[in-house]
């Protein structure tokens, strides 16, 4: 649904985003994550139009940005950080703006704004000012404004940056239900909004990819991690889990209780079998056993950190 | 491009800049009316549409300094120029939108000639004539300040640098008459905005004149696409 290919986007001597190439399939939802200053506002900026790249080619749905940008937009809503609004507009009337910026047919457009009030929450707010609105309804009018005309791709640029929790909780719901059935991008520095909402995940650092995977290949490939909470002697049973079979590391935590210590097992194979028999052994009886994958942040940190 | 003129003529209507515009120009034109006119017994509605042709180098920059500035700093040109518009459709319904104000302002000074109607004599062709060089100045202002404005980081650079250069237009023919270089009068006479209003004031109706407006407005509203697509590239 969109390309990117060779995108590189030049502010005199210096690089903003060098040699992006990726593509975001039908249906995805892509997480762009990076620093700030690492490119993401630059990349979004670019695949909608805005900015024009110094070198390479981006494509939405089959058009070229450049020679068919009336093809290519028609496809596309665009939230950028700042919600492009007018405050002295109602938000009706702000709606039915961007429906004809969209060229969606005059005679569907009430239809058509009273349906995306509906899905974004606006709908009590139609005969309100933009400019009375909180930081919330105003993000939700930017949302709405990005639906106008129906868009194939939703792209966002940290669309719940400012917001408080609660909003915060909202808007996320209801990125989650708009996401369905379209292909979504959306960058964001929070990392467990794109753990919630994306299914692939693009870190740049430097204006550069450092990993394009999706989440899930993204956390296996970091081996299997296994947290264990075993009752016992700690300093008797540290030194027995180093000598399994498979165990690549032992790290204890906290322990989860008096006389129950915890640890992480990082794991080159499954060893719940060598740990049932040295557990017996040692007459230690297991408490719990379950898969610890490393956390998105962590990931990010170590990728950003040798980038 | 419908789109952008009806949105641009309700952000007119809907902030004071229409409403301040008119209002200033009003006020102005009657006391040039006032002095010019009615002390002094006169039906020259062609003296009056001379002098009131120097309220656009003030004034338009009312009108313009938010056109595109305005939008940058409030960002909402990234609504614009993603959407499925062409930026020539954006310029052409800017200025469009400008242009519609500047009509309207220009029909409210209408109230001049019917009073001038009502207690002298009126030649309509004439006052249609000056009317035609009045308005044309006026658009051509307006194009210039919006080529102006589509430069500009914010509203109110905007506007001073819209005013220093509608100043310095005026100050050319200053200059035209100070120098007394036949090559030089010819260059600036050919190029000042007041000067090739001038035939109209008269009841000169000139296609040469009409066609440098209509040229000048055109020119500047393909400096304005360039500028915005410019930005694209090196924003």
């Amino acid at each position: 649904m969109i390309t990117f290919s060779g995108i590189t986007k030049r502010y005199g001597a210096a690089a903003a985003v060098s040699d992006l190439s990726f593509t975001v399939d039908r249906g995805e939802t892509l997480g762009l994550l990076g620093q700030n200053g690492a490119g993401k506002t630059t990349a979004l900026n670019i695949m909608t139009g805005y900015l024009a790249p110094t070198a390479g080619t981006v494509t939405i749905g089959g058009h070229d940005l450049m020679a068919e940008p009336r093809q290519a937009k028609r496809l596309l809503g665009y939230l950028p950080e700042v919600p492009p609004l007018y405050d002295e507009m109602t938000v009706r009337a702000a709606l039915r703006f961007s429906c004809e910026l969209k060229l969606v047919v005059a005679a569907d457009i009430p239809g058509h704004i009273l349906e995306i009030a509906d899905r974004t929450g606006l709908t009590d707010m139609l005969g309100r000012r933009v400019g009375n609105l909180s930081k919330g309804y105003r993000q939700r009018v930017g949302l709405a404004q990005a639906l106008c005309g129906d868009p194939e791709v939703l792209v966002l640029d940290e669309p719940t940056s400012g917001l408080d929790p609660r909003q915060t909780a909202e808007f996320r719901q209801t990125l989650r239900q708009l996401a369905q059935g379209r292909t979504v991008v959306f960058s964001s520095h929070i990392l467990s909004e794109v753990q919630a909402l994306c299914s692939r995940v693009i870190i740049l650092h430097h204006g550069r990819i450092v990993c394009d995977r999706s989440l899930r290949a993204l956390q296996n490939a970091e081996g299997l991690r296994l947290r264990a909470e075993i009752q016992g002697d700690k300093k008797r049973l540290l030194p027995a889990l180093r000598t399994l079979p498979g165990v690549r590391g032992v790290t204890a935590l906290p322990d989860a209780a008096p006389g129950v210590v915890s640890v992480l097992l990082d794991c080159d194979q499954p060893p719940e079998k060598a740990l049932f028999d040295l557990l017996c052994g040692l007459h230690m009886p297991l408490l719990r056993l379950q898969e610890a994958q490393s956390s998105l942040e962590e990931i990010f940190l170590r990728l950003t950190a040798e980038g | 491009m419908l789109a952008i003129y009806k949105r641009e003529i309700q952000s007119y209507f809907f902030t004071a800049s229409a409403y301040v515009f008119m209002g200033v120009f009003l006020a102005l034109g009657s006391v040039f009316y006032a002095v010019g006119n009615l002390a002094a017994q006169s039906s020259d509605l062609l003296g009056l549409l001379w002098n009131m042709g120097y309220l656009w180098m003030l004034l338009t920059p009312i009108l313009t300094m938010h056109t595109y500035a305005g939008e940058r700093k409030s960002r909402t040109d990234q609504l614009l120029f993603t959407s499925p518009v062409s930026l020539t459709g954006i310029v052409a319904g800017k200025f469009l939108a400008g242009v519609t104000v500047l009509l309207g302002a220009v029909a409210l000074s209408g109230v001049y000639v019917l009073v001038t109607a009502l207690y002298g004599r009126v030649y309509p062709g004439e006052v249609l004539c000056g009317y035609l060089g009045f308005l044309l100045q006026g658009c051509a202002f307006l194009a210039i300040d919006q080529l102006i404005s589509a430069r500009c980081r914010a509203p109110v650079t905007a506007a001073v640098w819209s005013l220093g250069v509608n100043l310095a237009l005026w100050l050319l023919d200053v200059l035209n008459s100070a120098v007394s270089l036949t090559l030089v009068n010819r260059i600036l006479s050919a190029l000042s905005l007041y000067m090739r209003a001038a035939p109209f004031q008269e009841g000169q109706l000139s296609l040469a004149n009409i066609l440098y407006f209509v040229a000048v407005i055109v020119l500047m509203q393909f400096f304005t696409v360039r500028t915005l697509d410019a930005r694209r590239w090196s924003a």
